[in-house]
């Protein structure tokens, strides 16, 4: 039975997929430019290749998108629906949504590191299982969201990467994905217990900004991100963002381990350092482009293709201090202590960039103030 | 190799200053900020602009010198790699990897062999070695190592496409004494061509501020503390610039409907920018950068807080100066900026929301020994706490937070209602006789000196009408002692109160045919003036300007932008990002096999430039591989 659920989810997504885009193009054609039609035949694709390669990726995006089909259903095209019906209030609006993703990342957290000292492998399947129902609701409510913008009104509506708040639920969402995938490749749960650290301190300041700030209410965009170029450079950024985390508290991990700490609990350091290395790796690549395509964009919003404006610039330092680690890796053979301190390192620098340029520093990036 | 990373590092750490430092401020801000001695070798260090800074642009030249070097040596040997075989290896050389396998064989079928090795993307060379042995040396991967060269053309190719940009042209005029900045506002024609580049300069970021209706032919450059002129290929019109805004009030977008017209040929093309959307037109791109007041009309009505005469009108407009005299001295009033939409958090209900409280203007009243004081005044009455008020802030240093004046609005939205009840609470006649009403009231049966009473309530109420609340706290902190202060000051604060309201009951029952009359008995209303009244003794001089009418003109700032090093950047950058992918996913693997006739053994091994964690793996399987079809 499972065999031809998994045929048809191998083949099904992408038809589904593509039906769906067609479907899209030709209903709201009038409310795309051609760059935008362009981005999401290439997000079809890009999505069913995915889910064609990593099956588990297919089944998780297949119920994200039924959830919050469901969801815009129930919804009738009324926002109020969000506080009257119940499945709304309590599980499908995206609010809620994102509720239930930062109560089970934690969760999976502490489940993890019960795993760590239990002999069952119950604990780390539970976790795992966890993380991938918090990423389906922390998907769930970011789709879900981008519905409701529309439904507060039509010249509002738009993609939910657009500020600190929503970009948090996007990091929570892209480091818990690529955790799993490396899970699953990697063939072993040991690094959760790390990896869910940063995810969990990552929905520690969701919950401040949403309780203390009311930052999850849904702002029109600033003409400055109103372009096609946002759905592109958010989302490669945050791929860097979060392997720079992931690569970050693997080192933790190695650290712990090279000084005989929880060594019969976690995976050797060949795995680890290999990891590690694998991440920074895929983090680099994308913060790269991510990064030319924030040039090319400020080309055509701020009249330069770079400003030397203080985002830029710590992403700059961010970039050649990766750039380094892996100058010396791959050159020179580098490994072990010093790179995984490095890689720690790497994070403070990186998360001065993501947050410290937005609280100290003030520039043209000022769409995520606190 | 590592003059080129400690190049890298400078960039980094002179980077993270260029951060920290805000850069291209005012050189008076600096000069507040870190003081004559600190300013000036900042100065000498280029650090306001570390980005076009001499020593900046040097690192960068140095780095791609550097690396070029690193790239000429290099590209030779790695070019030749990627065409060799290595097909001159001794058995002893192939068993000091780590994969290396002595394995005998019954049949060996060539044929399979170089099948496995192809399914598995190697290419391979076939050598005959002297006794009939043969030689298999394969390799995949070699493009791993074009990755090295594709990275460092691509820091090479962005780096001369960002010097190109980085206005090096006009550095080099600077430096030799042919160009000067202008440093004060000097009208264009007056500008000489030493203050003035050319059409043909190479690559500019300039400025361009259009008010509505107006054209102009050429830009602004900024340097250092000062600017210079640039000349462009066409003129620019601004026929409309327009805010448009959501139903939330936040602005949706800022667009500008241009005119640009090519000097040489007329030609005139009309199109409307904004930001995301910029216009590029003969190599140069204009831009929506930011927008301003363009010199608003102001039709206003200037009120002398504390006199009983009605305003006097004025008009005036934004960049422009009236005089205003006042207690016989002189005054200018400076206007600065004019707003049209103003939208702020207002308490609506519990919640805040978001709201366009309408037109504001800002001026600074200038006195003769030249100290100003800025003043922001909202067009219409505000309200807060359920009230409208008329609210003007003022401050004395930019640096502090206007504080607002709150004058009550009356029942038809203006300030009559108030002016009329400061006029009545200054009347001495009206106090004396609502003094005695509160007197008899209050005290009816108690046996006390009325006269005295009377003195020490006129007292009250005099030194109120002198300066306001903070004249009472003066006369509290003399007559009484502290324990008793703030009981005493609420009673005063009580008696003021009554006082006033029994003069504006007074007037209304002596003006009951006065229909036009609008002032307000209720006691919010009087509280809310008595407050008005009393702040008006530190609003500067007492001048109130009320908006009437306004004629909106806008003015948008563009920027203009010519960058022929930008697509270079982007050439270097695909480059880039080949070359990483090259460099990261690309395993060069090479794999040799040695067949030995006589003795029916093979040897066999493999190794690649960087030990990864899969190789290991990878290199185990295509082992089995060969050992399944020997055997």
């Amino acid at each position: 039975m499972n065999k031809y659920i998994d045929k048809f989810l191998l083949h099904g997504l992408a038809l589904t997929l593509s039906l769906l885009s067609v479907f899209a193009i030709f209903k709201f054609h009038d409310y795309m430019d051609n760059y935008e039609i362009g981005i999401l035949v290439g997000a079809t694709i890009l999505f069913s290749w995915l889910g064609k390669t990593w099956l588990n990726f297919g089944r998780f995006f297949i119920a994200s998108l039924i959830l919050s089909f469901i969801s815009i259903y129930i919804y009738q095209g009324n926002l109020m629906q969000a506080e009257n019906n119940f499945f709304l209030k309590y599980f499908l609006s995206s609010q809620s949504a994102i509720m239930w993703m930062s109560a089970l990342f934690p969760l999976s957290l502490i489940i993890y590191w019960i795993s760590l000292f239990s002999k069952q492998t119950f604990y780390e399947n539970l976790a795992s299982a966890l993380v991938w129902i918090a990423a389906l609701m922390g998907l769930l409510g970011l789709l879900v969201r981008w519905f409701e913008s529309y439904l507060i009104s039509i010249d509002i509506g738009h993609i939910p990467i657009s500020n600190l708040y929503e970009v948090f639920v996007l990091f929570c969402l892209i480091t818990s994905l690529m955790y799993l995938y490396y899970e699953q490749k990697m063939n072993t749960k040991k690094m959760g217990p790390f990896v869910l650290i940063i995810i969990s301190a990552a929905v520690a300041f969701l919950l401040w900004y949403t309780f203390n700030k009311g930052a999850d209410e849904i702002q029109p965009l600033v003409p400055a991100l109103q372009s096609y170029w946002m759905k592109i450079h958010v989302p490669a950024n945050f791929i860097g963002y979060g392997a720079f985390a992931i690569a970050a508290m693997i080192s933790v991990a190695y650290l712990l381990v090279d000084n005989g700490i929880l060594k019969k609990q976690l995976p050797n350091l060949t795995v680890l350092d290999d990891m590690t290395y694998k991440v920074v790796s895929i983090g680099f690549i994308f913060f790269t482009i991510a990064t030319i395509l924030g040039a090319v964009w400020a080309a055509e919003a701020w009249g330069g293709y770079w400003s030397w404006d203080p985002k830029e610039t710590w992403a700059l330092i961010v970039w050649l201090n990766y750039a380094a680690w892996l100058h010396l890796r791959l050159i020179k053979g580098l490994r072990g202590t010093m790179l995984a301190w490095w890689a720690i390192i790497g994070l403070v620098i990186t998360t001065f960039a993501f947050l410290g340029v937005n609280l100290f520093l003030s520039g043209l990036h000022s769409y995520g103030e606190l | 190799m590592r003059f080129a990373i400690t190049m890298f590092s400078f960039v980094a750490i002179a980077s993270i200053i260029g951060t920290v430092l805000k850069q291209n401020e005012p050189y008076e801000s600096y000069l507040i900020k870190l003081g004559q001695f600190w300013f000036e070798i900042f100065e000498i260090l280029g650090l306001y602009n570390v980005y076009q800074a001499f020593w900046f642009l040097l690192i960068l030249i140095f780095l791609i010198i550097s690396t070029s070097l690193c790239v000429y040596r290099n590209t030779p040997k790695i070019i030749s790699d990627y065409r060799k075989f290595q097909d001159k290896v001794q058995e002893k050389s192939l068993l000091s990897f780590k994969h290396s396998y002595k394995l005998t064989y019954k049949n060996f079928d060539n044929s399979r062999l170089e099948e496995i090795l192809l399914k598995n993307k190697f290419r391979f060379k076939k050598k005959i070695l002297r006794n009939g042995d043969e030689l298999y040396s394969a390799k995949r991967g070699e493009f791993q190592k074009l990755g090295y060269i594709f990275t460092h053309l691509a820091i090479i190719v962005i780096s001369i496409g960002g010097l190109f940009d980085g206005n090096l042209v006009f550095k080099v005029q600077e430096s030799l004494g042919l160009k000067n900045i202008i440093i004060d506002d000097i009208p264009l024609k007056e500008i000489d061509s030493s203050s003035r580049l050319s059409e043909s300069n190479f690559s500019y970021r300039a400025q361009m501020l259009l008010a509505e209706g107006e054209k102009q032919e050429v830009a602004v450059l900024r340097a250092k503390e000062g600017y210079l002129i640039q000349e462009l290929p066409f003129s620019i019109a601004l026929k409309d610039f327009r805010i448009k805004h959501y139903s939330t009030g936040q602005p949706k977008s800022f667009e500008s409907d241009l005119l640009v017209e090519d000097k040489k040929t007329g030609k005139v093309i009309a199109e409307t920018i904004s930001v995301n959307k910029p216009l590029t037109v003969n190599g140069i791109t204009i831009y929506q950068s930011d927008f301003q007041d363009g010199g608003s009309k102001l039709g206003l009505r200037v009120w002398d807080l504390h006199s009983n005469q009605s305003f006097v009108p004025m008009a005036s407009e934004i960049f422009k100066t009236n005089k205003l005299v006042y207690d016989d001295q002189n005054f200018n009033v400076e206007f600065n900026d004019f707003r049209k939409f103003n939208i702020l958090e207002i308490e609506d209900g519990k919640k805040k929301k978001l709201k366009n409280v309408g037109p504001n203007f800002i001026y600074k009243i200038r006195n003769e020994s030249g100290q100003a004081v800025e003043y922001q005044t909202y067009q219409f009455p505000m309200i807060v706490g359920g009230t409208s008020f008329f609210m003007s802030g003022m401050r004395s240093t930019p640096q502090d937070e206007f504080r607002y004046i709150k004058i009550p609005a009356d029942a038809n939205r203006e300030l009559t209602g108030f002016l009329k009840f400061r006029s009545l609470i200054t009347s001495p006649k009206q106090v004396s006789k609502s003094i005695d009403k509160v007197i008899k009231e209050t005290s009816s049966n108690k046996a006390i000196d009325i006269n005295l009473f009377k003195t020490s309530i006129s007292k009250v109420i005099n030194s109120f009408l002198e300066g306001g609340y903070s004249q009472i706290a003066n006369l509290i902190d003399q007559d009484i002692t502290v324990p008793k202060q703030e009981e005493i000051a609420n009673s005063y604060i009580k008696i003021i109160f009554l006082v006033s309201k029994e003069i504006i009951k007074n007037y209304k029952v002596e003006n009951k045919d006065d229909d036009s009359f609008i002032l307000d008995d209720s006691s919010s209303f009087i509280q809310d003036s008595l407050n008005a009244y009393s702040d008006s003794f530190f609003y500067g001089i007492p001048m109130f300007f009320e908006l009437k009418d306004y004629q909106h003109i806008q003015a948008s700032g563009l920027q203009l932008t010519k960058s022929p090093g930008q697509v270079w950047v982007y050439i270097g950058s695909i480059m880039l990002v080949l070359g990483i992918f090259c460099m990261i996913y690309i395993q060069d693997v090479r794999l040799w096999i040695i067949k030995y006739k006589k003795t029916k053994k093979i040897v066999f091994a493999m190794t690649t430039n960087r030990q990864h964690y899969d190789f290991d793996k990878f290199a185990l399987e295509t082992r089995d591989k060969i050992k399944s079809i020997i055997n």
